[in-house]
C-alpha cells in the first residue's frame, strides 16, 4: 500500500512529495459492505439537487468541510438566506449563534462576537471572497457599505473564536467569510423589485452567460429604507445605496481557474452626528448624510499541482470614500495573497502563505476638533503563517500546529500561534480543540489622533480623546473546545465551549487638564490617552441543533451563553470601559427557526429569537419574530413576503448613535422575483 | 429555486420511526447505538449514486417489445471506479417494474443491451470508436471524460470545487430517442441543445 511507503518517508522526502500520489481507493477503505449500503441508502434518499451540493472527498485535495473543521464554524447557506428574507448581510448573522446583532438605527448595526459587540466590529475580520473590508483608520467594518447581491451569495462562513492561522490580521474574535457563487452558476437573467413600510424599495438585476470557457455575470442592485421609530421625531436615518459588480470565471483546461470580479457602490446613510466647534464653544447634533462611496477589483489564481497540492495567488484593490459632518476619509488598499497547500508523508497537509497589503489613507479634517495626524499615512502590513494537519492515527485523530507572523507599522512584529486537535471516533461526530494566541494590532484611530468634544460651554471645557502612538496590540489566549454530531442523516448536533483570556485591551486613561490658548477662545482640555489597561477573561457555550423531521420541513435553532468578566490593571484609572464591554452584549441568546417546504410552490419560515438585556446601554432584553412566505410560480417567477420583528410595534436593540435610542420597528416587505 | 416536495414517501416514513426511537434513546447516543453514516462520501459513491439517479429520471421510448422480465442494466466500460458501492446503490430496486443490475464489459459491442453505459476514463482514446459502435443505439452514456458531452457523449460529471455536477447533451440523447426528465435537466450545470460548431 502506498500508506506504508510514506511512512518510511524521510525530511528529504518532503521536497519531493509534490510527485508523490495516493490513490484515494487504496488509501482508507475499510467499510464493509453493509456500511456501503447504509451510505448508499443515505444517498440515495436525497434528491439530484442535493446530490450536487455534497462535497466529497476528491484525490487532488481534502475538502475542509464543517464536519471536519477543529473549529467552531457555522454556516448560513443560500437556502438559510432566501428562507429567512433578510435583506442585508447583518441581518443574516442574527442566525448563527454566538453572533449578537444589534440594530443601532436604520443603515447601522453592533456586531460582535463572543462579546465585545460595537459599531465597527473590532476584532471580527469580515471578507468577502478573500478581500477584507476592514477599515484601517477605526479597526473594524462599516456593515451598512458590505453588500453584494444576496441571491448570488454561496454561502456565509463563521469562525467564532480567533480564526487560526492562515486568516489575516485582527481575526481575535471571530472571522465571517461572504463568498460569492462561482459565475457558473449564476447563468440567465434575475430580476428583483420588492416594497414595504421600512424597506420601501429595492429593485435588483443580474445576468449571467458565458463566451468560450469564460462564465460571467453582472448586477446592479438599489435600495431605499426609511428611518426607524424616533421618540423624539427626529427621523434621521433614511438610507439610500445603489450598487454594481461583475465577475467573471476561466477555468482552463484541467488545472488552472481564474477569477476576475468587482463592485462599485455609492450610498447616502441619514446619521445625527455631533459637531463641537472651539470657536465659537460649541457643540451641535447636525442631522445629515454620510455620503459613502467606493469600489474594488479582485483577481484570483488558483493551480492544482499533481499530488494533492494547489496555490492560490489573489490580488485586489478596494477603495473607500467616506464624508460625514465630523470627518472626511478616502483609502485606496492593495492587497496581495499567496498561499499553498501540499500533502506531505504521512499524509500531512502543509499550507504556507505570504500576504502585503499597503494602504495609504487620507482623513483631510472637516471641523477642527477631529483631526488626524498627519492627514495621509500609508498603512502597511505584512503577514506569513506556516500550518501543518498532521494525522495521528489515521483519519480519526489529527493535529493542526501552525503559527502566523505579521509585521505592522505600529508595533512590528506579531506572533500568533495556533494547536488544534480533531478526534473523529466515528465517521458521524468529531470532538475538537483548540489553544490559539492572537492580537488585534493597533489602528490610525488608536494611534495618531486627536478627538475632542465640548462637555462645558462656560468656561469652554473640551475633552480630548488621544492617540499618541503609545497604544499596543489587544492580546488574546483562547481555550475552546467542540463536540458535532450527525445524530442521524435528519439530526445534526453542535455545540461549542470556550474560555478566553483577554490582555492589554484598549483603555482611556485620564491626563492632566490644560488650557490651550489656541484656537480662541481659551479653552481647558481634558485629555484621555488610548492605552491598554483592560484586561479580562470570557467564557461561554453555544448549542446549535437542526433537525429535520421530514423531507419538508427542517426545524433548527441555536443557544448561546456568554460570561464577561473585564477589569482594569493595576495602573489603570479607566473603570468605565470594563463596566459598559460587560453591560454591552447579551449574557443570553436564542433563535428557534422553522421552514415548510409545501405544495404547489409554497414555502414557509417562522424565526423567533430572544436577546437578553444590556445593562450598560439601558435596553431591555427582547424576544421577537419573522415570518416568511415564499411562493414559486412555474420554473421562473417567485413570490414572497416577509414580515420582521413582528411580536411588537418596534424594540430598542443598541444605543443611540448619538441621541436618544431608535426602535427597530416592525416591518413587512414583499419581494417578486424572476428568473430566467 | 426548486423545491424540495416529499418524493420518497416510503423513505421518509420508514425513517420518521427511526427517527422517534432515536429521540427517546436521548440526544447523547453512543455510537454502537447509530448506524454507521458518512458525512463525506467519496467521489465515486456519489457518482454511483447519481448514475442511479439519472436511470431513475431518463425515459426510453416504447419498449414494448422487451418483456418485464428483463432487467434493467447499468453497465461500466472499462476500469471500474466504483468497486462494490455500485452494487450496493442498485441492490433491490427496481426501475419500472424491471430489476437493476450492474454489468461490466470491456467491448463496447456488449453495450447495446444496456440502458445506461458509464464510459470509464480508461477507455478516452477510443471514444470515437464506441460511440460510433452505438451508433444511437437507446443507451444513456456517462463519463467522467473532459469534454465528452461535446463529443458525442450525453451525460458529463464535471468537479465543482469539492462538488459532483453534471453537464447533459440535450442534442445528443433526443437524437437516441431518450427524454430527461426536467428535474435532471435543471440540476445540470449546463444544457448543450446544439451540435458544437464546426462538426
Amino acid at each position: 500500500m502506498p500508506t506504508s511507503v510514506c511512512r518510511g518517508g524521510t525530511a528529504v522526502a518532503l521536497l519531493i512529495v509534490g510527485s508523490l500520489r495516493i490513490l484515494p481507493a487504496m488509501a482508507q477503505d475499510t467499510r464493509t459492505a453493509g456500511e456501503d449500503q447504509e451510505v448508499s441508502g443515505q444517498l440515495k434518499k436525497l434528491s439530484l439537487e442535493q446530490l450536487s451540493k455534497i462535497d466529497v472527498t476528491s484525490v487532488s485535495k481534502e475538502p475542509v468541510t464543517v464536519a471536519r473543521t477543529p473549529a467552531a464554524v457555522y454556516v448560513l447557506t443560500q437556502e438559510d438566506l432566501r428562507q429567512s428574507g433578510v435583506t442585508t448581510i447583518p441581518e443574516a448573522l442574527r442566525l448563527v449563534p454566538g453572533v449578537e446583532v444589534a440594530r443601532i438605527d436604520s443603515s447601522k448595526w453592533s456586531i460582535g462576537v463572543r462579546g465585545f459587540g460595537s459599531r465597527l466590529s473590532r476584532s471580527v475580520l469580515v471578507l468577502i471572497d478573500g478581500r477584507s473590508v476592514y477599515t484601517q483608520l477605526f479597526a473594524g467594518v462599516y456593515w451598512e457599505v458590505q453588500d453584494t447581491l444576496l441571491e448570488d451569495v454561496d454561502r456565509i462562513e463563521v469562525i467564532r473564536g480567533p480564526g487560526g492561522t492562515i486568516w489575516g490580521a485582527n481575526a481575535v474574535n471571530a472571522v465571517i467569510n461572504i463568498i460569492t457563487k462561482n459565475a457558473r452558476d449564476t447563468k440567465g437573467i434575475l430580476a428583483t423589485i420588492g416594497g414595504g413600510n421600512v424597506d420601501q424599495g429595492t429593485g435588483a438585476f443580474r445576468y449571467g452567460g458565458n463566451r468560450k470557457h469564460i462564465d460571467f455575470r453582472v448586477y446592479g442592485k438599489g435600495s431605499s429604507r426609511g428611518p426607524e421609530f424616533h421618540p423624539d421625531r427626529d427621523r434621521f436615518d433614511s438610507w439610500q445605496m445603489g450598487q454594481a459588480g461583475f465577475r467573471a470565471d476561466w477555468k482552463g483546461p484541467s488545472r488552472d481557474t481564474l477569477t476576475v470580479q468587482g463592485d462599485i457602490y455609492d450610498a447616502d446613510d441619514g446619521e445625527d452626528v455631533v459637531v463641537s466647534q472651539y470657536s465659537p464653544p460649541s457643540a451641535a447634533t447636525v442631522v445629515g448624510a454620510a455620503e459613502v462611496s467606493g469600489g474594488n477589483l479582485l483577481a484570483q489564481w488558483n493551480h492544482t499541482v499533481s499530488g494533492g497540492s494547489d496555490f492560490h495567488l489573489q490580488a485586489y484593490f478596494d477603495r473607500t470614500v467616506r464624508h460625514e459632518a465630523s470627518f472626511a476619509e478616502s483609502r485606496n488598499t492593495i492587497d496581495i495573497d499567496f498561499l499553498d497547500r501540499m500533502t506531505l508523508p504521512l499524509h500531512q497537509t502543509f499550507l504556507w502563505g505570504l500576504g502585503a497589503r499597503f494602504s495609504p489613507g487620507n482623513a483631510t479634517p472637516v471641523i477642527p476638533t477631529i483631526l488626524f495626524i498627519p492627514n495621509q499615512r500609508t498603512d502597511k502590513l505584512y503577514s506569513g503563517f506556516v500550518q501543518d494537519e498532521i494525522p495521528l492515527i489515521g483519519d480519526r485523530l489529527s493535529v493542526t500546529l501552525g503559527s502566523k507572523i505579521l509585521h505592522n507599522i505600529y508595533t512590528g512584529f506579531e506572533l500568533q500561534p495556533s494547536a488544534r486537535l480533531l478526534w473523529t471516533p466515528t465517521a458521524n461526530q468529531s470532538f475538537w480543540a483548540g489553544f490559539t494566541r492572537a492580537v488585534r494590532t493597533p489602528s490610525r484611530v488608536d494611534d495618531e489622533d486627536m478627538l475632542s468634544g465640548l462637555i462645558a460651554a462656560s468656561p469652554p471645557t473640551f475633552i480630548r480623546l488621544i492617540g499618541d502612538g503609545k497604544f499596543d496590540s489587544e492580546r488574546l489566549l483562547s481555550y475552546e473546545a467542540g463536540y458535532r454530531s450527525l445524530v442521524s442523516s435528519s439530526i445534526r448536533f453542535d455545540v461549542a465551549v470556550f474560555y478566553n483570556d483577554y490582555d492589554h485591551l484598549l483603555s482611556i486613561e485620564p491626563g492632566v487638564p490644560f488650557a490651550e490658548t489656541s484656537p480662541s477662545p481659551t479653552h481647558t482640555v481634558i485629555p484621555y490617552f488610548i492605552r491598554n489597561g483592560v484586561l479580562g477573561t470570557t467564557y461561554g457555550i453555544e448549542v446549535a441543533p437542526d433537525w429535520r423531521p421530514t423531507s419538508w420541513w427542517r426545524l433548527s435553532g441555536s443557544y448561546s451563553f456568554l460570561h464577561m468578566d473585564m477589569g482594569k490593571t493595576a495602573g489603570s484609572h479607566d473603570s468605565a470601559t470594563p463596566a459598559s464591554t460587560e453591560g454591552s452584549s447579551p449574557q443570553q441568546q436564542a433563535v428557534v427557526q422553522s421552514s415548510f417546504q409545501l405544495p404547489k410552490g409554497f414555502e414557509f419560515g417562522q424565526t423567533y429569537r430572544y436577546v437578553s438585556a444590556l445593562p450598560a446601554k439601558q435596553i431591555r432584553g427582547y424576544s421577537t419574530g419573522d415570518v416568511s412566505l415564499g411562493w414559486l410560480l412555474g420554473r421562473s417567477w417567485e413570490v414572497s413576503v416577509a414580515g420582521r420583528d413582528l411580536l411588537q410595534p418596534f424594540h430598542a436593540e443598541m444605543n443611540g448613535d448619538p441621541g436618544p435610542v431608535v426602535g427597530i420597528r416592525r416591518s413587512v416587505y414583499a419581494k417578486i422575483t424572476l428568473r430566467d | 429555486m426548486p423545491r424540495m416536495i416529499n418524493q420518497h414517501q416510503t423513505s421518509a416514513a420508514r425513517f420518521q420511526r427511526r427517527l422517534l426511537l432515536r429521540c427517546f434513546i436521548g440526544f447523547v447516543l453512543t455510537a454502537s447505538s447509530l448506524a454507521a453514516q458518512n458525512p463525506k462520501p467519496k467521489e465515486y459513491e456519489l457518482k454511483a449514486v447519481y448514475l442511479f439517479n439519472f436511470a431513475r429520471l431518463a425515459a426510453w421510448p416504447d419498449t414494448a417489445g422487451s418483456s418485464k422480465s428483463e432487467s434493467f442494466a447499468i453497465c461500466v466500460l472499462g476500469e471500474d471506479p466504483f468497486g462494490p458501492f455500485l452494487d450496493a446503490v442498485i441492490s433491490g430496486e427496481n426501475i419500472g417494474g424491471r430489476a437493476v443490475v450492474a454489468r461490466r464489459i470491456s467491448d463496447p459491442r456488449d453495450a447495446a443491451s444496456c440502458r445506461v453505459l458509464y464510459v470509464s476514463s480508461s477507455e478516452e482514446t477510443r471514444l470515437k470508436q464506441i460511440l460510433t459502435t452505438l451508433n444511437k443505439a437507446r443507451v444513456l452514456t456517462v463519463s467522467d471524460m473532459p469534454q465528452f458531452s461535446q463529443r458525442g457523449g450525453m451525460i458529463q460529471f464535471v468537479a465543482d470545487n469539492n462538488k459532483i455536477r453534471f453537464e447533459v447533451n440535450l442534442k445528443n440523447t433526443s437524437d437516441s430517442g431518450l427524454t430527461l426528465s426536467s428535474e435532471l435537466l435543471k440540476v445540470a450545470v449546463a444544457v448543450i441543445t446544439s451540435p458544437p460548431p464546426g462538426d
